[in-house]
């Protein structure tokens, strides 16, 4: 047990000092592309992992659902509903950051661009899941019917991605594996990005396992 | 056929009922009592299939089946009749409509007949099951409709949680006369604290 | 090991399902009042505040299409959940689960649903169309807009009817799970609506069509994988 506790402690000491090194390689060391975007586009190392944090909860939370709704474990419970309260969180972060970012580049916090309006589709999932969650008591009950609803939102929200496409001509920059498949980033960039992207995971996956441990005591306690 | 529960419980965050054990053998009648809030609806619920149990089990093992695992009762719901103060049927059909209702989604071979023969064995005369609408009926002729709603399929289980509720005296037969030809097909449990329902009872598991 | 005696057939216990809602709604008429009061109502209010003459001929088709589809989702959404709701409030739900198999149930409500949000939407197109002056240039592409996109509409709110029915604060609840659902299909469906009111080409609305099929299927196909967990809990 006191090699698994020393390991813990040193995975959460690399964690933090990573977090640090990325805000320093963010801010002082990567050179941003000379274009239009320029000093502000800085704000994808935050902003970009917390979208794919916030879209990778999602579908954490769809698969433990699933194995919720075949096993009828309490333990994929907590696992879904923690996905689903940090993935809110990361998505509400997003959301700001991108925002924050619109204004900057097109001089409008909102301009319903098919990405920020994913986004609030992806928040009002969240939202109602969570919604749903308070408004059931019985434990087991929750459990049953919000992994039914999570199901049911993760096979019908990617519709969203054909029909907004064509509702206005995206202004966001490409993603990071656009259509020509490649990354087209400098190298101190795409050292700075993808640690964040790994970074961003890690701190995913450390609160992640703290919501587990803090619901399972909670439930443990109330039995 | 045989009903068996072993260790059966069920929470709700707090304990409802329960562990509680027993075996019942076909043409047998259990008593459940106990006091207000000790749990013999959520028990019987649970017998019932609508309530999964939180600890424990509950198998029916049907004739010619005995030696295997057994069914889980949600698993049987059409071998089941359950009559409770929560069960309603539909308010705004005739008794004669709702047995109908329940003739057709059960997939019951349509009998003419039947569903009038049921409700007249009930006591409830022509003209208020077939005219009137169910929620125009009085409390006690509604619990008369529930008593042939549980057994119109012939269950091989049936759970009866409070069943002289509201009843006048011949309603009381009817409940005396639906426990005895239950006895000829299966089991019936009888969830109460009115000695005159427990006096039908051959068993009993009190709940604490 | 199957079970012992196999319970109902699905289809007749559907129609069993299916005919008892259409005569509870006939004596009742609880939905149906609910649904189309709300639905004339809210044209009204549109009619009288937008109207025909208010909108320069550029932004017609996109504001009515968008309208349309307001008028005829909140409709849904005022209607549509008591099949389930109703059920559990008066207790009839118990009777239900012991004596129907699930799929049989939900495939009842579902199509009690399309045909009570299907005369709505036939009774309140017209109107809305008389009313506001929305020219419709592709008339067979708006008429399968509305067919699919009613049928995606009743389905996904049928589903949802049925996970509300067991919650506290149901009517709230209801559209705001209804909405991230129903958001993908309604854009889609608001989009099309607009180009069959601007060109009479049908080949422009087809991939709309596409995405509406596939929505319907995917959304009824979940509902139903989904439903012996949600109904039987």
């Amino acid at each position: 047990m006191k090699g698994v506790k020393s390991l813990g402690f040193f995975l959460k000491a690399l964690l933090g000092i990573g977090m640090a090194a990325i805000c320093w390689g963010a801010f002082l060391w990567a050179r941003p592309a000379q274009s239009f975007v320029g000093e502000s586009s800085r704000i994808v190392f935050f902003h970009v992992p917390m979208a794919w944090v916030s879209t990778l909860a999602f579908f954490v939370a769809a698969w433990h659902s699933a194995q919720y709704l075949r096993k009828r474990r309490m333990e994929n419970d907590d696992a879904a509903a923690g996905a689903a309260r940090l993935g809110f969180v990361f998505c509400v972060l997003a959301t700001v950051t991108g925002s924050i970012f619109a204004r900057v580049m097109w001089n409008s916090y909102w301009n319903w661009d098919p990405r920020e309006t994913s986004i609030v589709l992806l928040l009002l999932v969240y939202g109602a899941y969570l919604g749903l969650r308070g408004a059931l008591d019985d434990p087991e009950r929750r459990a049953t019917l919000s992994a039914a609803y999570a199901l049911v939102a993760v096979v019908t929200v990617p519709f969203l991605t054909f029909a907004v496409p064509r509702m206005y001509q995206s202004l966001h920059p490409d993603t990071v594996i656009n259509t020509r498949g490649k990354v087209e980033m400098s190298a101190d960039i795409k050292t700075v990005f993808f640690s964040s992207m790994v970074a961003f995971m890690a701190l995913f996956y450390w609160m992640w396992n703290l919501d587990r441990r803090v619901s399972r005591i909670v439930r443990e306690r109330s039995a | 056929m045989r009903l068996v529960a072993e260790s059966l419980s069920r929470s709700f965050g707090r304990r409802a009922f329960g562990p509680v054990s027993f075996s019942v053998e076909t043409g047998r009648v259990l008593g459940v009592a106990g006091e207000n809030g000790s749990g013999k609806t959520t028990l019987l619920k649970t017998l019932a299939g609508l309530i999964r149990p939180s600890g424990g089990r509950a198998r029916i093992f049907l004739d010619g089946e005995e030696a295997g695992e057994g069914w889980e009762p949600r698993d049987v719901p059409w071998r089941i009749g359950w009559v409770a103060p929560d069960l309603a049927l539909y308010g705004e059909l005739t008794a004669e409509e709702n047995l109908t209702f329940f003739e057709k989604v059960r997939g019951l071979a349509p009998a003419p007949g039947l569903v009038r023969a049921l409700l007249e064995g009930v006591g409830l005369p022509p003209e208020s099951h077939s005219k009137k609408s169910l929620s125009s009926l009085s409390t006690g002729q509604r619990q008369r409709v529930k008593l042939a709603f549980a057994t119109l399929h012939e269950p091989d289980l049936l759970l009866l949680d409070e069943p002289g509720a509201n009843l006048d005296e011949a309603g009381r037969s009817i409940v005396q006369k639906v426990v005895a030809e239950q006895r000829l097909r299966g089991i019936t449990v009888i969830a109460s604290n009115d000695p005159r329902d427990l006096a039908l009872t051959d068993e009993r598991v009190t709940l604490s | 090991m199957s079970a012992p005696r196999p319970a109902a057939g699905i289809l007749p216990a559907a129609i069993a399902v299916f005919g008892r809602e259409l005569l509870a709604e006939w004596r009742t008429r609880v939905a149906v009042n609910s649904l189309f009061l709300f639905a004339f109502a809210v044209l009204v209010l549109v009619a009288y505040a937008v109207g025909p003459t208010r909108l320069s001929p550029e932004d017609r088709p996109t504001v009515n299409a968008v309208l349309l589809w307001i008028v005829l989702f909140f409709s849904a959404m005022t209607g549509l959940s008591r099949t389930f709701v109703h059920e559990e409030d008066a207790g009839t739900a118990a009777a239900l689960r012991l004596s129907a198999p699930p799929p049989g149930v939900l495939l009842g409500k579902l199509f009690a649903n399309v045909v009570l949000l299907g005369a709505v939407t036939a009774f309140i197109v017209p109107l809305f169309v008389v009313f506001m002056g929305f020219e419709i240039r592709d008339p067979l592409l708006f008429v399968l807009l509305l067919l699919l996109g009613t049928f995606g509409l009743a389905s996904a709110s049928t589903f949802t009817a049925a996970l509300v029915s067991k919650a506290s604060a149901k009517g709230a609840l209801f559209a705001v799970l209804a909405i991230p659902l129903l958001l993908p299909p309604l854009v889609g469906c608001v989009l099309a609506t607009r180009v069959a009111a601007t060109q009479a080409d049908f080949s422009a609305g087809v991939d709309f069509l596409r995405l509406l099929v596939a929505y319907d299927g995917v959304v009824t196909t979940a509902a139903f994988l989904l439903f012996d967990a949600v109904w039987r809990e």
